[in-house]
C-alpha cells in the first residue's frame, strides 16, 4: 500500500504500489491480513476507494503507507466503452468504479455526462467537469436524489445515450432498472452490482441474484436485460 | 441412455451438484438443475452458523483448498430458501433436491429431516475436513457414523447417503459401518485436508489455516476409494471428487460408481453439466453401449 488519501470521516482511496489494471467495474479480493478478505471495486487501474461500514473496512481507511495487503484479482466483468454519448449514474460509494469509467472514457475522448448523487456535501468524494451533483440535504449541488435528477430529464434525452453507467444503493438501481425498462432500453444500460461475496471465485454461491446469476464471477457489471430487479 | 436409477430416484443423467458449491441459494440450485441429474444443497445445521471469515477458498496449480466453515442459515431459514425449488413455477423441479445434513450428535442430525419434508433424498455429511467436532470427528467413528446413519433412516422414509471421508485409515471400514446402519447409498469422497503457503505474504492462504483439498489432483484418491467401497459393499456408491472432464465421470463409474459429484470444476465453467452429458453420449455411441448404467463397475475384471 502506497498511498491513503482520506476523503471524509468515512472514505479513502487505497493506492497500491503496483498497477492492478483490469478494466473499470472489475474487482480485488482484498485481504487485510489479521482481519477479512473483501471485495472491492477498483477507482483506478491502481487503487480501491473504501467506505468504512465494517470492522474490516474501518480498519483499512486507518490503515499505514507500506502496509502489506493481499490482491487476488482483478476479478469479474467491467464497463463497455460507448460509441457516441454516455451517460453516469452514480450514488454513494457506488462512484468508485465509476470513477475510473469516467476517466478511461476522458482518456479516450469520450466525455461522458455523469450525475452523482450524495447524502452531503461532505460525502462528495469526487468531481470531474460535466457533472451534476444531487445531495440529499442540499448543500451541494440540487436538493434530492440522482433519481430526481435523472426523472427530470426528457425521455427522448434519455434514450439518445448509446450507454448509461450505473452503480449505487439497491434501491436507486431498482428505480433507474424501472424507469429504463419503461424506456425499453435496458439492453444499453450497464449496472454493477453489489452481493455478499464469500469466495470470489464463482463457487460458493452466496453471491447469487433471484434469477440464479453469480455476481462475482458473471458480474458485477451486468446489462440490464440480464438482470430482474 | 444416461438415466440412472438410484436408490429409487430417477435421475436424468448420473451427474450431481456436489455439496457446497453453488448450493447455498434456491435460484443458482435452480439454474444447475437444468441439466444436473440432481442436486446438492449446501450443509445445513440445526443452529444458524457463521463459518470462517474470507479467504475461506484459494486456489492452488490442481485445484482448490478451502475452509468455509460449515456456514448455515440454520434449519428453519434454508426450509424457507430451498422450498423455492419445489414451487411449481420452477420447470426443474422435477430435478432430485438432496438435502446435505451436519451435526454433532445422532438425535441432532436426525431432527433436522423434518424441515426439508420437501427433499427427495439426504446425504448426512460426516466428513467435513476443517470443522471442529461436527465433521471428520463425527465420520471416522465406525460405531458413531452406524449410529447416526439409523437414526436418521428412522426420522425419513426418503433415501440416506452417508458421504464419507478419505482422511481415515480404510474408507470401506466407515462405509460397511454405514451400510450396517441402513444408508441407501455411499458418497465418496470429501475433500482431503491440506493447506497453501503464501511465499510473499508468509502465511497460509486461508483464515482458518488448513481445509480441504478438492479438484483435479484428489481424482485418483477418490477413484480408489469408489473402487474399494464398491468392492465392500452392496449398496451404491456415488463417486466423486475432482471431476473435471467427461473421462473422468467415466473412469469413476467404471470404477463403481452408479452416480457421480461434480463441484470444483464448475469454477472452469457453470456449463459443465450440460458439456460433460453430451460428451458422454458420444462415448456411449462410440462404445455401443445403450445405457450408461451398463458401465457401471466395469472396470472390476
Amino acid at each position: 500500500m502506497k498511498e491513503v488519501i482520506r476523503h471524509n470521516e468515512d472514505t479513502a482511496t487505497l493506492k497500491f504500489q503496483n498497477n492492478i489494471g483490469g478494466f473499470p467495474g472489475q474487482f480485488i479480493m482484498l485481504n487485510l491480513y489479521d482481519h477479512e478478505e473483501i471485495p472491492l471495486s477498483l477507482s483506478s487501474p491502481k487503487s480501491v476507494t473504501v467506505r468504512a461500514i465494517g470492522e474490516t473496512t474501518n480498519a483499512l481507511i486507518e490503515l499505514e503507507p507500506g502496509s502489506i495487503v493481499g490482491v487476488k484479482g482483478p476479478l469479474g466483468t467491467s464497463f463497455s466503452i460507448p460509441i457516441g454519448k454516455s451517460l453516469i449514474i452514480a450514488g454513494g460509494i457506488g462512484v468508485a468504479p465509476l470513477i475510473y469509467q469516467n476517466e478511461l472514457l476522458k482518456s479516450k475522448d469520450l466525455k461522458p455526462d455523469f450525475y452523482y448523487g450524495a447524502r452531503t456535501a461532505e460525502d462528495i468524494i469526487y468531481e470531474t467537469e460535466n457533472m451534476q451533483i444531487s445531495t440529499d440535504d442540499g448543500s451541494r449541488g440540487s436538493r434530492g436524489t440522482v433519481i430526481d435528477l435523472i426523472e427530470s430529464k426528457k425521455e427522448e434525452d434519455i434514450v439518445d445515450y448509446s450507454k448509461i453507467y450505473c452503480c449505487g444503493p439497491e434501491i436507486m438501481l431498482k428505480k433507474l432498472y424501472n424507469l429504463f425498462s419503461k424506456y425499453n432500453i435496458l439492453n444499453r444500460v450497464e449496472f454493477s452490482i453489489e452481493r455478499h461475496m464469500r469466495c470470489g471465485l464463482g463457487l460458493c454461491g452466496s453471491c447469487s441474484t433471484d434469477n440464479g446469476l453469480i455476481v462475482c464471477s458473471e458480474g458485477p457489471v451486468f446489462t440490464g436485460d440480464q438482470l430482474d430487479l | 441412455m444416461l438415466e440412472v436409477d438410484l436408490c429409487g430416484l430417477r435421475l436424468k443423467n448420473p451427474l450431481i451438484l456436489a455439496s457446497g458449491i453453488l448450493g447455498s441459494s434456491a435460484s443458482s440450485l435452480i439454474r444447475i438443475s437444468e441439466h444436473a441429474g440432481a442436486v446438492v444443497s449446501k450443509s445445513v445445521g440445526f443452529e444458524p452458523k457463521e463459518g470462517y471469515k474470507s479467504p475461506i477458498i484459494d486456489n492452488f496449480k490442481c485445484g482448490m483448498v478451502n475452509a468455509v466453515g460449515l456456514s448455515s442459515p440454520g434449519a428453519e431459514a434454508f426450509e424457507e430458501e430451498l422450498k423455492k425449488l419445489k414451487v411449481s413455477n420452477n420447470s426443474n423441479r422435477d430435478t432430485p433436491l438432496i438435502v446435505s445434513l451436519f451435526g454433532s450428535t445422532p438425535d441432532e442430525i436426525a431432527s433436522l429431516t423434518d424441515y426439508f419434508q420437501f427433499a427427495d433424498a439426504f446425504e448426512l455429511n460426516l466428513s467435513c475436513p476443517h470443522a471442529e467436532k461436527v465433521g471428520l470427528a463425527v465420520g471416522s467413528d465406525p460405531e458413531l457414523v452406524e449410529e447416526i446413519v439409523s437414526e436418521v433412516n428412522k426420522s425419513t422414509n426418503k433415501p440416506v447417503f452417508a458421504k464419507l471421508s478419505p482422511n481415515v485409515n480404510d474408507i470401506a471400514e466407515i462405509g460397511k459401518a454405514a451400510e450396517r446402519g441402513g444408508a441407501d447409498g455411499v458418497v465418496a469422497i470429501n475433500t482431503i485436508r491440506g493447506m497453501v503457503i503464501d511465499i510473499y505474504s508468509r502465511r497460509a492462504t486461508l483464515s482458518n489455516i488448513s481445509g480441504g483439498i478438492s479438484g483435479e489432483g484428489v481424482k485418483p484418491v477418490g477413484l480408489k476409494c469408489v473402487w474399494d467401497l464398491y468392492d465392500s459393499l452392496k449398496i451404491p456408491v456415488i463417486g466423486g471428487g475432482g471431476i473435471t472432464t467427461w473421462q473422468d465421470v467415466v473412469e469413476y463409474m467404471l470404477a463403481g460408481a452408479n452416480a457421480v459429484q461434480i463441484g470444483t470444476s464448475l469454477h472452469y465453467s457453470y456449463k459443465m453439466f450440460y458439456s460433460i452429458k453430451e460428451s458422454i453420449k458420444a462415448y456411449l455411441r462410440v462404445e455401443k453401449e445403450e445405457k450408461i448404467e451398463n458401465i457401471i463397475g466395469k472396470a472390476h475384471v
